[in-house]
């Protein structure tokens, strides 16, 4: 059902080696947005107007679609509308391009409210330049229900626009709604960590790695948490850990709210696990590192960052170090893993666990009653309970954070003078 | 291990009352991992030219207010100060180890020297106002 084939039209006098990257990416982002890729096609070829790849390679497309059946076409390059259209004809199969492959990944990432704005934002300003060529097209070919339009409506670039502008107030008047979730879940006792970095880093590797080795079976308790999103328990401290957007090379301008806003989590966590493929040759390691440092720059508000480095059983031990060393200056603490084979994970979770936001250890006394009973309860919940000691009143050794130890105080004050 | 790095911003290069009047902010920091740990010294030169700079200008008013910081490090400044060359072209050009800003702590120093090259320049100018 989800199978695509990817099609790939290459400029003639490029450089192989950045087109075997570029489709290597597309069958990533694919497999990201939940797609089996069948098959992939390459042709060398000048832009063709109306095919975008030529006459003949088209056909051949065509006679795959036909005998492979996929859900879809998905082509490397911007297509046009025409383009579009005439490939949709004649493979008699939907066909998109790659921006609109982001845009559905974008849309199943999106968590919050505004990220959910901002992807439809990206996708009606995908639409609107083609709108009237879309339009004037159908009328032509007498082909209502194309790209899911009912009519011929004259009026849908008009429709365009004024959604363009509703969602761009509806943008102003919303105001980050996930700085409130983060205090929600802090105050459950959660902290949150995120997992981003370049599509095929490995960061789904480690985030399952991570959550099968350490699962807190409380994943029920948030009905409303995304697919992306798991609650794990290090050393006793438990944490929402999420995944994230792959960064993408070369997004266009019109992508580029939608993506940050889907990293609306990662810049409020208060860890972020930037995950680095350490068997990219260097330079490849140098420039993603660059970019994700711009992309954090002004964004982050306590994040303390750890670089991981992964796939350390694809590198040889002096690579490795050489690698490290010349990149220092880009990698606060730098963590060498291996998601796959489950390497140095321990030492992962070490620095994961030190770089928490700081609980507190203290000695509470609550009276042996329902109510102490409940009072305990809860700070089993919020915190970690390290022993219990039962006489006349049970005494407890907790950590938890400022504000849970705070409110046990209260709570505790408030009991005796009843 | 600690890393040090030379954060050099010059402002007022732009053409104003008759000439360039330019500082040049030079800020040392001290980093490790990629955090930086502490700021390790500042050096503060003005200069001013008739004529608008070119980039061996440039290189020079950079490396005199680094040679003033008297500690060594990678010289860090903004492509756009450089008349936007490449990395490597502009590399050859200095006596010392030079290059763009990549992390956020490179950016950060810059970040520093802009507003240390800017307060200055705007004190010397005022000072300018009331001696004349
Ligand atoms: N050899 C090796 N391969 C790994 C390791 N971790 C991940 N991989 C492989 O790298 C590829 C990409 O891994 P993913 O976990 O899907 O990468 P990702 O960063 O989530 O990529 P997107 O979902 O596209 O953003 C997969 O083929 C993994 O099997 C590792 O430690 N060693």
């Amino acid at each position: 059902m989800n199978d695509v084939i990817l099609v790939q039209r290459t400029v003639p006098g490029s450089k192989e080696r950045d087109n075997i990257r570029k489709l290597a990416e597309l069958k990533e982002l694919a497999f990201a947005a939940g797609y089996n890729v069948l098959d992939s096609i390459v042709q060398q070829h000048h832009p063709d107007r109306r095919y975008h790849v030529g006459k003949g390679k088209a056909e051949e497309i065509a006679g795959h679609v036909a005998e492979l059946y996929p859900s879809k076409v998905i082509f490397l390059n911007p297509l046009t509308i025409t383009q579009i259209y005439n490939l949709s004809e004649l493979c008699q199969c939907e066909v998109i391009d790659k921006f609109q492959l982001i845009l559905e990944i974008f849309a199943t990432r999106a968590t919050t409210s505004r990220s959910k704005l901002q992807v439809e934002l990206a996708k009606l300003e995908y639409e609107l330049p083609r709108a009237r060529k879309l339009v004037s097209l159908l009328k032509q070919e007498e082909r209502p229900g194309f790209m899911g339009m009912g009519g011929y409506e004259d009026s849908y670039e008009q429709d365009l626009k004024k959604r363009i502008s509703r969602i761009r107030k509806e943008l102003k008047n919303t105001i980050r709604s996930s700085a409130t979730r983060r205090e929600s879940r802090h105050e459950q006792g959660f902290s949150l960590i995120s997992l981003a970095g370049y599509t095929n880093a490995g960061k789904s590797t480690l985030f399952n790695t991570l959550v099968s080795e350490n699962v807190e079976s409380m994943d029920m308790l948030f009905t409303t948490l995304s697919p992306t999103t798991r609650s794990i328990n290090i050393n006793g401290r438990r944490a929402m850990l999420t995944d994230t957007v792959g960064f993408i090379e070369d997004l266009p301008h019109f992508l580029v709210d939608a993506f940050r806003s889907t990293l609306e989590d990662v810049f409020l966590s208060d860890i972020i696990l930037l995950v680095v493929d350490a068997s990219d040759p260097i330079d490849v390691m140098r420039k993603k590192l660059a970019v994700s440092h711009d992309i954090f720059w002004k964004q982050l508000e306590n994040a303390v960052i750890i670089t991981v480095f992964n796939k350390v059983d694809l590198v040889s031990p002096a690579d490795l170090e050489a690698k490290i060393n010349a990149l220092r200056y880009l990698c606060p603490n730098p963590v060498i893993v291996s998601a796959k084979e489950s390497i140095a994970l321990d030492k992962l979770k070490e620095t994961i666990y030190s770089n928490l936001p700081e609980w507190k250890r203290f000695t509470i006394s609550l009276p042996n009653s329902d109510k102490g009973m409940s009072v305990l309860s809860w700070l089993m919940e919020q915190g970690i309970v390290h022993s219990t000691d039962y006489g006349d009143t049970i005494t407890l050794d907790v950590e938890a954070s400022d504000s849970v130890v705070e409110k046990a105080k209260k709570f505790v004050q408030n009991l005796l003078e009843d | 291990m600690l890393d040090t790095i030379i954060a050099v911003d010059i402002s007022g290069r732009h053409y104003e009352n008759d000439r360039y009047f330019m500082v040049s902010a030079a800020v040392a920091l001290s980093y490790s991992e990629g955090n930086i740990r502490g700021i390790e010294g500042i050096h503060v030169i003005p200069f001013s030219s008739t004529k608008p700079p070119e980039i061996t200008d440039v290189v020079h008013m950079i490396e005199e207010s680094v040679e003033g910081i008297g500690i060594k490090g990678t010289v860090v400044a903004e492509r756009g100060d450089m008349f936007n060359q490449p990395e490597d072209m502009v590399k050859q050009m200095f006596r010392v180890d030079f290059k763009y800003p990549e992390s956020m702590a490179e950016k950060l120093g810059i970040e520093f020297a802009h507003h240390v090259s800017l307060s200055s320049r705007n004190l010397l100018m005022k000072q300018e106002v009331r001696e004349s």
